[in-house]
C-alpha cells in the first residue's frame, strides 16, 4: 500500500522542504520490461537543477541579523545561541554561492546521469546522439555539465553537445504574462490568507525557546523569523549529512508540517491546477508540452538513438508534471485543505534533482505503433489515457490526447 | 670525443629549439598588413576566430624531463556579440537612411544583411556558438594528444570558470572532450562568484573606463589619418555628402566592419558579404585603431597609467600557488580556468609573454614591435603552463609557456629554453608584484 503525505515526511523530514528537497537517487529507476521486440530509441527529457544554495544573500542574512543583534543584547537563551552558531555556519558557507550548485547536487546529477545511462543500454551506445539543453542560469548550466560529464566517460564515441541560450526560453522556460498576472488574484489571495493562517505554526513557543526575554521577543517579527528558519532548515541538507547541523528540532513536527502544509499550498496556487484562480496555470508550459510531442514524432525518422537533455527552473517541470497529469497531479480543486488527502505534494513532483523523462520505444524504423513511458523522479508515472500495456502508452494515443487538451485551451484563450 | 659529441647535441638541440622557436612566431614575422589579406579577421582583434593552424611541432624536453602538470587560462569559444548596442550604431543610421530613400543598391543589400544578422542574433546575445564549443573541444584533444602523460590514468582534471555561461559551457566542452578521451580522468567543473576575486578581477582603480588626457590626445593624433571610409559612403548612399547629417561615417564604417566580421563566429561564416565591401587597408586601418586602443588600456602603456596588467597580479599569484601545491602530488594532473579576453591580455602583458611587456609612450612602436593583440586575444586564446620533472623528488621543475598553443618566449634568463625553471621564473613573478603592491601601498 502506497505510503501517506504524512509517513513520507516523518520517515524523512528533509522532504518538508518540498520543491527544495534534494531527490534521494539511492534507488534504481523502475523499469517494467517492453512489450516484446520494442526497444527505447529516444528520450525527451525535463529536469530539475540538482541541490543548490538558497538562491540569495538575504536567506542567510535575515535570520543571522535578527538573532546576532538579540546576542549582542544579551536576549538568546541556550538554545538560541545554537540556533545563531549553526545560522552562522551556513551564513558563512553559503558565502559568495548563492543561487549556486552544492557538492551535494553535483554527487546527484552524477548519480542521476549514471541511472540514465544503466537503465538505457540501448539508447546510450556510441551511436547515440546526447543533445543537452539547459536554461542560462548558473545551477542548470552546472547540473547539466555534470551529467554531460559522466554520461561522456560512458561512451567515449557518444556525440555529447551541452548548450544554453535565452533564445531556447520559448520552449525551455516559458513565460505567460496573463496566466502569472491571474496567479494571485484578490479571491485567491483572500483564501490563501484564510489558509496560512488557520495552519500557522506555533511561533508563540518558538520565540520562548530562542529568546530570554519576552518584550524583546514582541518587537521581532515572529512569522518571518520562524519561515527563515525552517528555510534554513531545509537547505542543511545540501550541506551536510550527520545532523550537527540541523535546525529542525527547533519546531516541533508539527509546526514542521504546517510549515511545509502552507508551502505546499502556494505551490499548488502558482503551478497547479488551483481552480481558485482560474486552474490553467499548468498551460503557461504548454509550450514544453508542443515540444514534447513534436520532437516525438520527428525523431522516429532517424535510425540513431537521440536523447533530449534539458535542465530548467524545477517550477517549469512542476507546471509541465501538472499539465501532462502524471499520476493525477493535475488535479483540480479549489480546498487547498484537500491537498494532502488527494497526494498533491511539492517533494514528490519536482523535487531538487528531479526530472521527467519521456521514453519513446519502437521494434524498427518503420513500426506504425511505437510506445512511450514515463519516468517521473525515477517512478513509472500514470498517463490518464487508456492503455492496454501500462506502464507503456501507445504514441499515437498520446500525441492525440494531449493535442486535444491543447486545442482546447487555445480555443478557450481566443474566445476569451 | 665525448665532450665533442655532447657539445653537438647540445648545439643540435639549441638549433632545434631555434627553430621551432622561429616557426611558432612565424606569424609574427609576417607585416600585420599580409596576416590581414590572408586573414580578415585578424583585424576584428578579440572578435578573431581562434587559429586552425595550430603547429604540432613541440621542442622536447631537457632529458628525463616528463610533462607532469597543466596550468591553464582559457578564453571562451566564440560567441555572439554581447549586447545588440554593438550593432545598433550602424543600423539605426541605416533605418534612417532607408527612411529617405538614400541607398543605392548595394546599400539595400547592406541593410537586407543587416536584418539577418540582428535577426540571428536575439536572444543569443553573448551565447557560445557551435564554433565556439568545437574550439574547446580541440584544444582539450590537442593538449591530451600532445601531453599524454599528464591525462594519464584517473588524473586529476579541475575545471573553473568565471560565472558567465559562455565560459562554464566553454570549460563544459573542454572537459567532455577530455572525458571521452579518458573516461578513468577524475574530472571536476566548478563556477562560482567566491573566485572571481581573481578568475575574472578588474581593478576598479586600475580600470580606468576614460583614457587619461595625455593617452587621449596621443590616441586622437593616431587614429585622426586613419578613421573615415569615403569609399564605402559612395558605395552605400545615392548622396554621400546629404547623407553624412544622418550617417557618422567614422562610427559607421568602423561598426559596419565589427557587424561583418563578428559573423566569422557564427553559423553565418561562410555569409561575407558585408567583410567583402572592406579592402584589406580598410581592415588595416582599423587594427591598427583596435590594436592601440587595447595596448592603452590593457598594456603597459606609461601615457594611461602604465600599470594595468597588475590588475591580474591576484590571478598570477593563485597560478603560482596552485602550482606550488600540486608539486607536492604525484599525479596533479591539470587546472583549466576558463574566462574573457580583459584578463587573458592583461596577464599575458604581465607575464611579459613575447614581448607583450612593452612600455612606450610612442604609439607608432607599438605595431613595430610585434604588440599585435590579435596574436594574443582571439576566441578561445589560451595560456598553458607545462610542467616537466624528473620524479617527485626532483627539485628544479621546468616548464614552457604556450600561448595559443604556440611555444612562448618569457623575460628571463634561461639555459634551456623554450623551457623555464620555475623557480627562476616564481622568484621573478612575486618580486615582480611585490615591487608593484609596495609603490602602489606607497
Amino acid at each position: 500500500m502506497a505510503q501517506t503525505i504524512a509517513d513520507e515526511l516523518q520517515s524523512d523530514v528533509r522532504r518538508m522542504a518540498g520543491m527544495h528537497y534534494a531527490l534521494t537517487l539511492a534507488e534504481q529507476p523502475q523499469n517494467t520490461p517492453p512489450p516484446a521486440g520494442k526497444y527505447p530509441f529516444y528520450v525527451n527529457h525535463y529536469g530539475c537543477p540538482s541541490a543548490y544554495y538558497l538562491e540569495r544573500p538575504e536567506y542567510y542574512d535575515a535570520p543571522y541579523n535578527t538573532l546576532i543583534y538579540a546576542d549582542s543584547l544579551g536576549k538568546l537563551t541556550p538554545m538560541g545561541r545554537d540556533v545563531l552558531r549553526k545560522v552562522e555556519w551556513l551564513r558563512n558557507d553559503a558565502r559568495d554561492k548563492t543561487g549556486e550548485l552544492t557538492e551535494l547536487g553535483k554527487q546527484q546529477a552524477r548519480e542521476q546521469a549514471r541511472q540514465m545511462v544503466e537503465l538505457l543500454p540501448e539508447i546510450f551506445t556510441d551511436r547515440c546522439f546526447v543533445d543537452g539543453r539547459s536554461i542560462v542560469d548558473n545551477h542548470c548550466l552546472l547540473t547539466l555539465g555534470e551529467v554531460s560529464l559522466e554520461m561522456s566517460r560512458a561512451h567515449h564515441s557518444m556525440r555529447m553537445n551541452a548548450d544554453a541560450s535565452h533564445r531556447s526560453s520559448m520552449w525551455m522556460n516559458p513565460v505567460d504574462k496573463e496566466l502569472e498576472a491571474m496567479r494571485s488574484d484578490s479571491l485567491t489571495m483572500a483564501r490563501y490568507a484564510d489558509f496560512i493562517g488557520r495552519w500557522a505554526p506555533d511561533d508563540v513557543r518558538l520565540m520562548g525557546i530562542l529568546f530570554n526575554d519576552a518584550d524583546f521577543a514582541n518587537g521581532i517579527d515572529a512569522s518571518a523569523l520562524s519561515r527563515q528558519l525552517f528555510d534554513l532548515a531545509c537547505s542543511t541538507q545540501y550541506v551536510e549529512n550527520t545532523g550537527s547541523l540541523s535546525l529542525y528540532d527547533v519546531f516541533t513536527p508539527e509546526e514542521l508540517h504546517r510549515h511545509w502544509l502552507r508551502r505546499n499550498a502556494w505551490a499548488y496556487i502558482r503551478y497547479g491546477g488551483c481552480t481558485l484562480n482560474g486552474g490553467y496555470q499548468p498551460y503557461e508550459q504548454r509550450r514544453p508540452l508542443w515540444n514534447l510531442i513534436h520532437m516525438g514524432d520527428s525523431i522516429m525518422t532517424l535510425d540513431y538513438p537521440v536523447v533530449h537533455l534539458r535542465y530548467t527552473q524545477e517550477s517549469v517541470v512542476m507546471s509541465l508534471v501538472c499539465l501532462l497529469d502524471l499520476d493525477g497531479y493535475g488535479v483540480q480543486t479549489s480546498n487547498l485543505d484537500s491537498l494532502e488527502a488527494l497526494g498533491w505534494a511539492d517533494y514528490r513532483i519536482a523535487p531538487l534533482g528531479g526530472s521527467m523523462m519521456m521514453i519513446h520505444y519502437r521494434s524498427g524504423i518503420d513500426d506504425p505503433d511505437p510506445l512511450v513511458r514515463v519516468l517521473l523522479n525515477g517512478h513509472e508515472a500514470r498517463m490518464p489515457i487508456e492503455s492496454d500495456c501500462e506502464p507503456y502508452y501507445h504514441w499515437q494515443d498520446v500525441k492525440r490526447y494531449y493535442l486535444r487538451k491543447l486545442y482546447a485551451y487555445a480555443k478557450e484563450r481566443n474566445d476569451e | 670525443m665525448l665532450m665533442q659529441k655532447r657539445e653537438t647535441m647540445n648545439k643540435t638541440h639549441w638549433l632545434l629549439a631555434f627553430a621551432l622557436w622561429l616557426l611558432a612566431m612565424g606569424m609574427q614575422a609576417q607585416p600585420v598588413f599580409d596576416i590581414i589579406k590572408k586573414s580578415p579577421g585578424y583585424a576584428s582583434c578579440n572578435y578573431d576566430v581562434y587559429p586552425d593552424d595550430v603547429p604540432n611541432l613541440l621542442t622536447p624536453p631537457p632529458s628525463g624531463k616528463r610533462p607532469f602538470y597543466i596550468s591553464h587560462y582559457g578564453r571562451h569559444g566564440s560567441r555572439y556579440i554581447n549586447k545588440r548596442s554593438g550593432y545598433e550604431i550602424p543600423y539605426k543610421m541605416m533605418v534612417q537612411a532607408n527612411g529617405v530613400r538614400e541607398l543605392t543598391s548595394t546599400g539595400k543589400r547592406v541593410f537586407s544583411e543587416m536584418n539577418l544578422i540582428l535577426e540571428d542574433s536575439e536572444d543569443r546575445w553573448g551565447d557560445l556558438t557551435a564554433l565556439g564549443r568545437t574550439q574547446h573541444r580541440q584544444i582539450a584533444r590537442r593538449m591530451f594528444n600532445r601531453f599524454p602523460e599528464v591525462f594519464a590514468d584517473s588524473a586529476c582534471v579541475s575545471g573553473r570558470s568565471t560565472v558567465v555561461p559562455r565560459c562554464i559551457l566553454s570549460m563544459e566542452a573542454a572537459l567532455i572532450e577530455l572525458a571521452q578521451l579518458n573516461p578513468r580522468l577524475n574530472i571536476t567543473i566548478d563556477a562560482s562568484k567566491s573566485t572571481q576575486w581573481y578568475m575574472n578581477y578588474q581593478d576598479p582603480i586600475l580600470r580606468q573606463s576614460d583614457l587619461r588626457p595625455e593617452a587621449q590626445k596621443a590616441y586622437d593624433a593616431y587614429i585622426a589619418s586613419r578613421v573615415g571610409n569615403s569609399r564605402l559612403m559612395e558605395l552605400l548612399f545615392k548622396n554621400p555628402d546629404i547623407i553624412k547629417e544622418l550617417v557618422d561615417e567614422t562610427f559607421f564604417n568602423y561598426y559596419l566592419m565589427k557587424m561583418g566580421l563578428f559573423q566569422l563566429n557564427t553559423h553565418l561564416n561562410k555569409d561575407t558579404y558585408l567583410t567583402d565591401l572592406f579592402t584589406t587597408e580598410d581592415l588595416y586601418r582599423m587594427w591598427q585603431i583596435d590594436n592601440v586602443q587595447w595596448y592603452l588600456q590593457y598594456g603597459f602603456c606609461p601615457l594611461n597609467g602604465g600599470d594595468y596588467p597588475y590588475s591580474q597580479r591576484h590571478l598570477l599569484r593563485q597560478i603560482i600557488a596552485d602550482a606550488d601545491s600540486c608539486f607536492r602530488l604525484s599525479h596533479p594532473g591539470a587546472q583549466l580556468r576558463f574566462g574573457h579576453e580583459t584578463v587573458l591580455l592583461p596577464l599575458v602583458c604581465l607575464l611579459g609573454i613575447n614581448g607583450y611587456d612593452l612600455r612606450t609612450s610612442d604609439l607608432d612602436e607599438i605595431e613595430k614591435k610585434g604588440w599585435w593583440c590579435s596574436s594574443v586575444f582571439p576566441m578561445g586564446a589560451n595560456v598553458q603552463f607545462i610542467f616537466y620533472r624528473r620524479d617527485k623528488k626532483d627539485k628544479d621543475v621546468l616548464f614552457k609557456v604556450l600561448l595559443n598553443e604556440r611555444e612562448a618566449k618569457l623575460p628571463i634568463f634561461t639555459d634551456c629554453a623554450p623551457y623555464y625553471h620555475w623557480r627562476d621564473f616564481r622568484r621573478y613573478c612575486l618580486n615582480k608584484l611585490d615591487r608593484y603592491e609596495k609603490r602602489v601601498k606607497k
